[in-house]
């Protein structure tokens, strides 16, 4: 349910000519109100000072030598990017971040609509439920990776008990540290429970615009419920989608806290942003810090840009 | 409409509040002249450890003048504020942790007064035989407030319940004891070893290298342990053996420093931390509320090559950042903290009223010797002597400016090793390759 004819409809006082066609003495000049411009003006100074001084000073650093323990700051063109791009721990980051990324963004956006689907519908303990759903979202991610550390450990986890109480393992299992794809398969999960809640609600937003109406007029066309989520569902929810997989592309880029408690600094789970918190404060390295976290919010701009390309679609009932 | 005219100029008038005090806010250095009073000033203490007794704050407030106001953060995130704060250079505490790790950098990047300014820190040395750990050259970083320091604990039931009469003093007799006990079945893993891609696991290599009777580096920087007989690759290889012949519980591949110690050593799943912290029997393994094995495990010395080998120095230190408000007033506070009375009194010498809660043992020796006499602390007759002859600075030379690349490298490969991903000599190679590139200053 697109909306093609949008571009046709009459939206500002030029459009519709009424400008144009009023007397210019009828014209009234309107004195210019400082007012809204003031009670914008500290939350656009906050945003300036606290968002965009940095970001303007991130780029321009990352481009100079800046190494407390190598002063002075000299100006060193792209140097930065290439010793980061010679590096085989932030090659191997950027690897295993990617691989954060795909799983997060996937399982999150997949379940996200899942859960949406199963809240949409007004049942007893919805609120408590979504009340209930919403908690991981609002815990710290150390405090995560804390939690599923005692889900995961190979020591003592809770799983390893599960599963040899149900006979399915006769001895404990290191899940973490040895293949590099299922650590960072189960770190990524612990992520995606994390932000799996807000997918949700995001997606459970677009869908409760959908009017009943389609689905009343879909189903005495014949479609059944499959096709009905296919063809009208969907194509009308995708705003929601795309929001929901920018946010989880933010996240799954950013990820630091769950792959450095649940895996420490270990090549099989590490991170860019981990890598990004060695080079700044541990080498003391700030200029390759600043090249490293700009190359990521570059990577953050294009895929959001690609997610919202490929799957936004604007939408008006 | 007075009143609607009165509403609209009040909502312009926040506004034009709020402007000027973000202006204000982002205007305002954070860093300040520093001033030499004493007397009515309020200093911050930023440290990873819990505030004094009140009780002993206000006694120090009341003789010096000077308020002292405690803010404990996390280790991880206060070397954080450290550094953010001394490369903006502004101000964030008066006194903080000076750790030796830290030690080489610190000293290279000028971020805190050298303390020889302050106190007599020559005089001091013979009562803190950790002191070394601090100083680098003539320069003294900060002070030490503890004298923590690696050490062996055994489980001594487990070892007895295996037939083991004598407590081993080679490391030969050592890992044959481990066998003993895992074959005798006391306990299906003996060994603690801390695999996790963590700074614990660099520093047990550090341990395990002195006990094959070396260093890690030399006085220049540069790698000790590339050939297959130094100690070096020798405690790499050790500790690495033992993960695979099933001597430390195969999911330590994980497991930080005080997870082993806290949930395996202190639940009795293993039967000794080869090199674990000084004050841990005291502080975990005898507290009934944390432990299962009271009054089973014991300290040893670390057994070594022949003989019973070295302890090297773990200690925690404060010093006064270059951005101090009050440098004078924060020296004074240090004085203070590491009086010999006050620490002996912070390790439950006077009481538990005026204990520091977490603090182990104190940095000076006639603190402990006090401890000693009076009982008051957990193998303080092993602990004292351990103190006074058999401590050693990891890097005898001072930690190198460059010291958390080389624990990065250190952690994460031999990290590698025991997940069987790397080879001990693929491991050893890498460790060394950085060693070498940030020695030469590359």
């Amino acid at each position: 349910m697109t909306r093609p004819p949008l571009d046709t409809l009459p939206r500002t006082p030029q459009d519709t000519g009424a400008d144009r066609d009023a007397a210019p003495g009828a014209r009234r000049r309107r004195r210019f109100d400082p007012l809204p411009y003031l009670l914008v003006s500290p939350l656009a100074l906050f945003i300036v000072a606290l968002a965009l001084v940095p970001a303007v000073f991130t780029i321009v650093e990352s481009f100079f030598r800046v190494d407390a323990l190598d002063p002075p700051t000299r100006f060193i063109g792209l140097g930065n990017f290439r010793s980061l791009l010679h590096s085989a721990a932030v090659r191997t980051a950027a690897g295993n971040t990617m691989l954060y990324v795909l799983i997060g963004v996937a399982l999150s956006t997949v379940l996200g609509i899942v859960m949406a689907i199963t809240l949409q519908h007004r049942f007893a303990g919805r609120s408590v439920l979504i009340a209930v759903l919403i908690l991981p979202w609002a815990l710290p991610g150390v405090v995560e990776g804390i939690v599923w550390s005692g889900i995961w450990d190979a020591n003592s986890g809770l799983l390893n008990s599960v599963l040899t109480s149900l006979h399915l393992i006769d001895h404990y299992q290191t899940f973490l540290g040895h293949g590099r794809l299922e650590t960072i398969a189960l770190i990524e999960l612990v992520q995606v429970w994390q932000i799996t809640p807000l997918s949700a609600l995001l997606v459970l937003a677009s869908l409760q615009n959908i009017p009943h109406d389609l689905y009343e007029a879909a189903k005495l066309d014949g479609c059944s419920s499959w096709a009905a989520f296919r063809r009208v569902t969907l194509p009308l929810v995708r705003p929601g989608i795309a929001v929901a997989m920018v946010q989880a592309v933010i996240a799954t880029l950013n990820v630091f806290d769950q792959p450095y408690v649940l895996n420490g600094a270990a090549s099989t789970g590490s991170s860019v942003m981990a890598q990004t918190y060695f080079i700044s404060f541990q080498n003391l390295d700030f200029g390759a810090g600043y090249a490293l976290s700009l190359l990521v919010t570059a990577a953050t701009l294009v895929l959001s840009f690609l997610v919202v390309k490929f799957v936004h679609r604007t939408v008006e009932f | 409409m007075l009143s609607e005219r009165r509403g609209v100029r009040g909502v312009v008038g926040v506004s034009l509040l709020s402007c000027l005090a973000l202006v204000a806010t982002a205007c305002s250095g954070g860093g300040s002249a520093a001033s030499t009073a004493t007397r009515g000033v309020t200093i911050n203490v930023a440290l990873a450890i819990p505030s004094p007794p009140k009780a002993s704050l206000a006694a120090f407030t009341k003789s010096t003048g000077i308020t002292v106001h405690w803010t404990n953060i996390d280790w991880d995130s206060l070397q954080t504020k450290i550094a953010a704060a001394a490369t903006a250079h502004t101000y964030f505490a008066d006194a903080t942790d000076v750790d030796w790790s830290r030690v080489g950098q610190l000293s290279k990047l000028k971020w805190f007064h050298p303390m020889q300014n302050y106190v007599d820190t020559k005089s001091l040395a013979a009562d803190m035989p950790q002191m070394t750990s601090f100083t680098v050259g003539k320069e003294v970083v900060g002070v030490p407030f503890d004298a923590s320091f690696l050490t062996t604990t055994v489980n001594k039931k487990m070892f007895a319940d295996a037939g083991i009469t004598a407590m081993p003093r080679t490391m030969a007799q050592y890992t044959a004891d481990l066998r003993r006990i895992r074959s005798k079945g006391v306990v299906d893993h003996p060994l603690d070893i801390p695999f996790a891609a963590a700074e614990g696991l660099s520093t047990y290599w550090y341990q395990a290298t002195a006990a094959f009777g070396g260093t890690v580096l030399d006085t220049h920087g540069r790698p000790r342990f590339t050939s297959p007989g130094s100690a070096g690759y020798k405690a790499a290889q050790w500790m690495v053996d033992a993960m695979r012949q099933g001597l430390v519980p195969p999911g330590n591949i994980n497991t930080t420093d005080s997870q082993g110690t806290q949930t395996e050593m202190a639940k009795g799943t293993v039967a000794s931390v080869f090199s674990d912290y000084s004050g841990n029997v005291g502080s975990l393994y005898d507290v009934p509320s944390s432990s299962t094995v009271v009054k089973q495990v014991g300290y040893l010395a670390p057994p070594g090559a022949g003989g019973p080998a070295p302890n090297l120095s773990n200690p925690d230190g404060i010093g006064i950042p270059q951005a101090a408000k009050y440098p004078v007033a924060a020296a004074k506070f240090i004085k203070w903290f590491t009086a010999a009375d006050n620490q002996a009194a912070f390790a439950g010498l006077d009481g538990p009223d005026k204990t520091l809660r977490t603090y182990s043992l104190p940095s000076r020796l006639s603190a402990v010797h006090k401890l000693a006499a009076k009982g008051d602390l957990v193998g303080a007759s092993a602990m004292s002597t351990m103190l006074a002859s058999g401590t050693r600075p990891v890097f005898p030379g001072g930690a190198p400016s460059w010291y958390p690349q080389f624990s990065n490298a250190v952690y994460t490969n031999l990290h590698a090793a025991a997940t069987g991903s790397l080879s001990v000599k693929g491991a050893i190679k890498a460790i060394a390759g950085t060693a070498n590139r940030l020695a030469s200053g590359s």
